[in-house]
């Protein structure tokens, strides 16, 4: 097989943040190349696959509907000792993927817009000008190493991001920063259509147990922790499956899947000459509850009408044209998650105790409000009921 | 040469969870398969703690 091997950009990744970009940028008219490790785009599967169903609307993408497994109406938060708090309105309405089919599907709305794509191909370096200035890449692609070249690479290679990392970026994921995560899609499991994430320190150490439901009687079972605890995710899940028998007496995992998320600050900086950084590659994850497929999208939605602006205008892809990705998203999405940023490192030195006692003392307007930002009445609300929480809260407010 | 870091392969689900925080890169995964460049790692052991199956053992000898 004979390719073209010079193109507009080159985009590494085909999850949603490289195909939402390639599609953007090949309808634009820019010549695309989107490449991907993954002989099959989507698989292996490492997501609850939870999306909100508003982000349809927000990202201007439809869901395919084969990809989308069941809809949901809301949320539940479980304390330990088995509180429950339950969030349910316009907002909390979602649905849980198929990301095998959606993240394909999304593939194949960029080959549709003209982008070229090519599975089964390792981007194995980067190629660089004399001047150091990233210019194309080097692939493994069936046993040939292929030069390809651009004057625009665009990382969108999820949390490896390793061509992000010799390009320069402090793309490296400090353990601190991460959860590590296991899942199993279990069938014979008793769903409701919400979404349901249980806290406990000894059971998900700095982070959660989720159910997401993929049907009537499937569902994604999964647990994060934080990387520095150093526990063992698949033990602590499957000492949660043993301990909930109400759930699980009957199930029978149909797959196994897991992985490594950012719950951490994006990295410090999307851009340089000739080369931009986006989606989860960036860690652009919401540091609560390890979302990225939204905001990949967005990223990569944004980055491509800079990209394109620059590319109509002589095609100059120095850092300063680039930049203003990173204002825009900064500006839509940065303080947002910096705030639930903070919200992480307050929740994950609370003990089992506090969780009881503050799910159990506040409402679901109560927890509206926290999803939102406004944390300074359900913080004195807590504080009112248990006084010892306020120093720790105290970061909130 | 003793290598530094061995993989069970029946043990991993190759989410590649390792890469993403390996200091020095020296982990590839394709497809199926976890890589290390002996040459760049330092057997600093962080890999072994984020990998969510404990697949990984590192041999802080073959330094
Ligand atoms: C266990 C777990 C559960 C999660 N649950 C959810 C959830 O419920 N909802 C949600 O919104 N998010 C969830 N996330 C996060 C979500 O999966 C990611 O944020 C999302 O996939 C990011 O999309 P992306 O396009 O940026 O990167 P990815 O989807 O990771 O895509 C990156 C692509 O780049 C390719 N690639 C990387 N390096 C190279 C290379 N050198 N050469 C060629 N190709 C390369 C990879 O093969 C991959 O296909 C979860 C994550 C984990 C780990
Ligand atoms: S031991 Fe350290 S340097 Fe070696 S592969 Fe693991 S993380 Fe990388
Ligand atoms: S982190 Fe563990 S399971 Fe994941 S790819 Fe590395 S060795 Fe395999």
């Amino acid at each position: 097989m004979r390719f073209q091997t010079e193109y507009d950009v080159i985009v590494l990744g085909a999850g949603p943040a490289g195909s939402a970009f390639s599609k953007v940028a090949a309808r634009g008219g820019m010549q695309v190349l989107m490449l991907d490790k993954k002989k099959e785009i989507g698989s292996p599967v490492r997501c609850g696959e939870g999306i909100a169903e508003h982000s349809e609307a927000d990202l201007g993408i439809m869901v395919l509907p084969q990809a989308v497994a069941s809809r949901i109406d809301g949320a539940r938060v479980f304390s330990p000792n088995g509180k429950t708090l339950c969030l349910k309105n316009e907002g909390t309405k979602g649905y849980v993927l198929e990301r095998k089919l959606f993240d394909k599907h999304l593939a194949i709305d960029a080959a549709r817009a003209g982008a070229h794509v090519l599975p089964h191909s390792l981007a194995k370096g980067l190629l660089v000008t004399n001047e150091n200035k990233p210019c194309g890449v080097k692939v493994l692609h069936m046993g040939e190493e292929i030069e390809f070249r651009a004057p625009l690479i665009v990382s969108a290679e999820g949390m490896e991001a390793k061509l992000a990392r010799e390009a320069g970026f402090d793309v490296k994921a400090a353990l601190y920063d991460v959860d590590t995560c296991f899942e199993y899609e279990m069938a014979g499991v008793p769903c409701e259509p919400f979404i349901d994430l249980y806290f406990s320190n000894r059971l998900a150490p700095r982070g959660y147990v989720w159910v997401f439901p993929k049907g009537k009687d499937v569902a994604n079972v999964g647990i994060g922790i934080g990387g520095s605890v150093g526990g063992n995710p698949k033990q602590l899940l499957d000492q949660f499956i043993a301990e909930h028998p109400e759930l699980f007496k009957r199930s029978q995992p149909v797959e196994f899947k897991g992985g490594i998320i950012s719950v951490g600050a994006p990295i410090n900086e999307f851009v340089k000459d000739n080369f931009m950084v986006i989606g989860t590659a960036a860690h652009q994850v919401d540091p609560i509850h390890g979302g990225g497929i939204g905001l990949a999208i967005e990223a990569g939605n944004i980055a491509a009408e800079v990209a394109l602006n620059a590319f109509e205008s002589g095609g100059d892809y120095s850092k300063a044209r680039l930049l203003p990705y990173e204002e825009a998203w900064t500006k839509k999405s940065g303080s947002k998650l910096a705030k639930r940023l903070t919200l992480r490192k307050v929740l994950e030195k609370l003990n089992d105790d506090d969780w009881n006692h503050i799910v159990g003392s506040i409402n679901e307007e109560d927890l509206q409000k926290v999803m939102e930002g406004q944390f300074k009445s359900v913080v004195a609300k807590i504080v009112l009921t248990r006084p010892t929480l306020f120093k720790l809260l105290s970061a909130l407010v | 040469m003793v290598e530094k870091f061995k993989v069970d392969i029946s043990k991993c689900i190759y989410c590649a969870g390792c890469v993403s925080v390996c200091p020095t890169a020296a982990l590839t995964l394709n497809e199926t398969r976890v890589y290390c460049d002996e040459g760049k790692c330092v057997a600093c052991g962080v890999c072994e703690k984020a990998c969510p199956v404990n697949a990984i053992r590192i041999n802080k000898g073959g330094k």
